[in-house]
């Protein structure tokens, strides 16, 4: 066993043994969160801490802010761009175990908890109040609320409910110096306020790059009590793309529209073999949720509207179908892989969000980049608010393809900017995108540099994030 | 890496993608929330093995020991990562790679040092030395290492003083009636010695609905041996038990218990090169092999007695015969035909027990609270009878209830099946 370092040994001080963890091997899993690039690289931290309480992490902060070491707050790691990854070593924040439920405000609608809390556990424990959290990134089941917000993530009802951005109502944050701060008001159970430089949205996708989050506050809303979801296939994207508008335009928001490409189909066929989905070269997903009536009005309204176009429709209100369909396609992220023998699913340049109009051609072309680069890509994502997911499907042991993914990733990014889109939609930047931040901002990421500078002028907040170092 | 146990390591691992979705299910992260302690961590570490970024190590060995091989991490991942089997497999190489004393001392870690373990682990190591299965206790030294005052906290655990079934059951049984199959009953060490009663009422039982039952002299199916990595023993098993049943000429190799079955219809083909006379013997056995719930349901139909079993009963999946064997159905099946019994679902059936044979003892405490979600769901069950198919897992669900001083009792399906013919 290596003899504990200067660091570990305080950090045990300040925490007690059982909060650190610093052993080499164990902190090799904690080098790594779903992007590829972070699997090629060993980012090692110099040591993993597993705070329980704001003071513990204002104890590690003070200590990093005194001897300027580099932390790193993370939660399971499910992220797919780096960003909880310590890439320039220093501290971990392992805050996927503190997992408390402050308080569910049920007459206020909102609730407090502690960053570690994974977003499915919430909703189990909101479901009694008939209450729910909208956002539903597809990695429900593992995703902590502390990361999403970090990320400002969304998911496949953004298009109806947003990000998780416009849940947050206020947040505790531990500074880079230690000190504690509260946004949204001290004391404040309000649903709006404008008091104020909104802080709150400051933080909310800030990546860990300005301080740790301790504490969330967000607003709920009622549980629909109904849902139905409509699967339809089509022979071309553009009926896909066209039904989509048409839905729109008769003043319908599903909660959410998801596509997969043929691909993307097949993925899930091979992950579910009872989906029995037939060959297509789009499959549409519409969700409808809401009251009884509702959804079985506009259910019907979806359905005459993709019949126009789709070669197959059905309408599932029956919960376990409702269930296997939205699954087949929540889980195709990682499933995705099954199409092709021996390969596998790589992050990177995975979640590039188009204008809406532009989505067709944008899919074309993605498929001339894989073409162009003999690599093959699934596709499947938010068709709804424009969030494309693309999966190079690659054998990660052939050097000669991992160079490709990165050819692919990278055009797939600039196609992004190119189509007056974004880079990322909902995952972040963290370092696998930080190189196409000025491209994509100019001016505005010298502001928000400005902005990191101040609130963190020793720069210890998850170094190498957002930014390309200087 | 090179194993017995067959484990494409590099084409394996690279299926996992780091996702994380194994973290939303594994009962071990569960309760630690400790990444090293997930299965993605897991494998993680096995990926440094496996391109020589690291060496085996009593570290990595602790590690990789920490993982109940409960399969719900592999049922349930998105890419496929069949992550028990590559821990099967990892241990074999670390068992060939580690000086075994270092082994020892990892797996031993924690345990010699604790009374309360050594109390709870007293039957399952006087059953080992009874069976003289004590091939990986000699080898982990664990025997030598014993108190004679463990014997204190034996009343809590099973008797293994009992008669064991196989002195109980003669060695053929002709069925009542007319004969439709002509089995072999593979008896378990576990159920042999601990739970005897449970193969005396399934061979009485499967008699009844028309077998010609012989019960061979077989020995162990191997899984404890190859849970602690030692693939050579489980080799030489695997090769006398394939020979013992292939040999009798039955229709069907049925057993009580759930890891024999798996062991059996599933691991021996693993410990083979395809083509060689023991893959296709493994293979030929595993198209024989029953879980006793499954013959009763499928192959016989289940046909109780007159008298009723005025019992609710709630029923714990064994990971082995579920996620293994994809055998869930049947059980609850056989339960539900017999008279009198009222059927009650517990929350999260399938979830492990925290049992896996003797991981119970080499890491009691994580197992301990593997157990209380367990417990705590068996209460709310508010059954009085819990059944399940595996004597480890009746080992664990009923040291739970007693830790709790709760009256329940832990029974296989057949039990309660076979008190249907019993007079009153």
């Amino acid at each position: 066993m290596a003899e504990k370092s200067q660091l570990v040994n305080d950090m045990e001080a300040l925490l007690g043994q059982d909060k650190v963890i610093s052993s080499k091997l164990e902190r090799y899993t904690y080098t790594y969160d779903s992007s590829f690039l972070s699997q090629l690289n060993d980012f090692y931290p110099d040591v993993v801490v597993c705070p329980m309480n704001t003071e513990e992490v204002q104890k590690i902060m003070r200590y990093a802010y005194k001897h300027d070491i580099p932390v790193t707050p993370r939660g399971a790691g499910s992220g797919q761009t780096g960003g909880s990854v310590a890439i320039k070593g220093g501290v971990v924040l392992d805050l996927s175990g503190w997992t408390d439920i402050v308080e569910i405000d049920e007459s206020n609608m909102q609730v407090v908890v502690r960053p570690g809390i994974v977003h499915a556990d919430l909703n189990v424990a909101l479901s009694p109040y008939g209450l729910f959290f909208p956002p539903d990134p597809g990695s429900s089941k593992m995703a902590t609320i502390g990361g999403m917000v970090g990320n400002n993530a969304s998911g496949l009802r953004a298009v109806k409910f947003g990000n998780t951005g416009q849940y947050v109502l206020g947040l505790e944050v531990v500074l880079p110096d230690g000190e504690v701060m509260k946004t949204g008001g001290l004391h404040s159970r309000a649903l709006k306020s404008v008091s104020g430089i909104n802080l709150t949205s400051l933080y909310v996708g800030s990546e860990g790059t300005l301080g740790v989050i301790t504490q969330i506050r967000l607003k709920v809303l009622p549980k629909p009590p109904a849902r139905g979801i409509l699967l339809t296939l089509f022979s071309s994207l553009d009926d896909a793309a066209a039904t989509v508008l048409e839905v729109f335009k008769n003043g319908i928001i599903p909660s959410g529209i998801e596509i997969l490409d043929d691909s993307g189909i097949k993925a899930a066929n091979k992950f579910q073999p009872d989906l029995k989905l037939p060959e297509a070269e789009a499959a549409l997903f519409f969700e409808i949720n809401g009251s009884k009536a509702a959804v079985d009005f506009e259910g019907q309204q979806v359905k005459e509207i993709a019949e126009k176009r789709a070669i197959v429709v059905e309408w599932a209100t029956d919960v376990q179908r409702m269930a296997k369909l939205w699954q087949g396609r929540a889980v195709i992220g990682a499933a995705s892989a099954r199409v092709k023998e021996g390969a596998t699913r790589i992050f990177c340049g995975e979640d590039v969000c188009f204008p809406m109009a532009r989505v067709p051609e944008a899919l074309r072309r993605i498929k001339e980049i894989g073409e162009k680069h003999n690599t093959l890509v699934v596709i499947y994502g938010h068709i709804g608010d424009g969030n494309m997911h693309t999966a190079p499907i690659i054998d990660p042991l052939k050097p000669e393809e991992v160079e490709a993914a990165h050819r692919v990733a990278d055009d797939i990014h600039q196609l992004a900017l190119e189509l007056e889109g974004s880079t990322t939609g909902e995952h972040g930047v963290g370092f696998t995108r930080s190189q196409y931040m000025v491209e994509e901002h100019g001016k505005a990421l010298e502001i928000m540099r400005i902005i990191k500078d101040a609130i963190d002028p020793k720069g210890i907040m998850n170094p190498g994030k957002i930014w390309v170092e200087r | 890496m090179k194993t017995t146990y067959r484990v494409d390591f590099a084409e394996e691992l690279k299926k996992c993608v780091r996702c994380g979705e194994c973290r939303s299910n594994c009962p071990i992260f569960a309760e630690s929330k400790r990444e090293p302690d997930s299965p993605r961590g897991r494998l993680a570490l096995v990926k440094l093995l496996q391109d020589g970024k690291i060496q085996a190590s009593a570290e990595l060995s602790e590690k990789l020991y920490g993982c109940l091989l409960c399969k719900t991490c592999a049922v349930n991942c998105p890419s496929g990562v069949i992550t028990d089997e590559i821990m099967v497999g990892v241990r074999d190489y670390l068992d060939d790679a580690l000086d075994k004393s270092i082994v020892k001392k990892a797996l031993l870690k924690g345990f010699l040092t604790r009374p309360a373990l050594l109390q709870a682990s007293f039957s399952l190591v006087k059953l080992y030395q009874k069976t003289g299965l004590n091939s990986v206790l000699t080898r982990s030294k664990l025997i030598e290492h014993l108190p004679e005052t463990m014997s204190a906290g034996a009343k809590i655990l099973p008797d293994v003083s009992k008669q064991p079934a196989r002195g109980r059951i003669p060695e053929i049984v002709k069925p009542y009636g007319e004969k439709r199959f002509r089995v072999a009953y593979f008896l378990g060490c576990a159920t042999n010695l601990i739970y005897p009663d449970v193969a005396v009422a399934g061979v009485d039982v499967l008699a009844r609905h028309g077998c010609e039952v012989i019960t061979p002299a077989v020995k162990c199916c191997g899984m404890p041996h190859l849970a602690y990595g030692d693939t050579a023993t489980a080799v030489q098993l695997a090769k006398n038990n394939m020979k013992v049943l292939l040999s009798a000429q039955v229709d069907a190799v049925v057993t009580d218990c759930s890891s024999c079955s798996a062991t059996l219809a599933e691991s021996y083909q693993k410990l083979f090169e395809p083509g060689s006379e023991e893959y296709n013997q493994a293979g030929e056995l595993s198209s024989k092999v029953y879980d006793l719930n499954k013959f009763l349901v499928e192959k016989t139909g289940v046909h109780p007695g007159p008298n009723p079993v005025n019992v609710s009963v709630t029923y714990h999946d064994p990971c082995h015969l579920k996620r293994g064997q994809n055998v869930f159905k049947q059980p609850r099946e056989l339960l539900k035909a017999i008279p009198g019994v009222e059927f009650r679902e517990m929350k999260e059936a399938d979830r492990c027990c925290g049992s896996a044979g003797s991981f119970s003892i080499m890491h009691h405490e994580l197992s301990m609270k593997v157990l209380e979600r367990k417990i705590s769901n068996i209460v709310n069950a508010k059954a009085e009878v819990v059944a399940t198919s595996c004597p480890t897992c009746t080992m664990q669900l009923s040291y739970g209830l007693i830790n709790h001083g709760l009256p329940g009792q832990v029974v296989h399906p057949v039990q309660l099946l076979a008190k249907t013919y019993e007079e009153n």
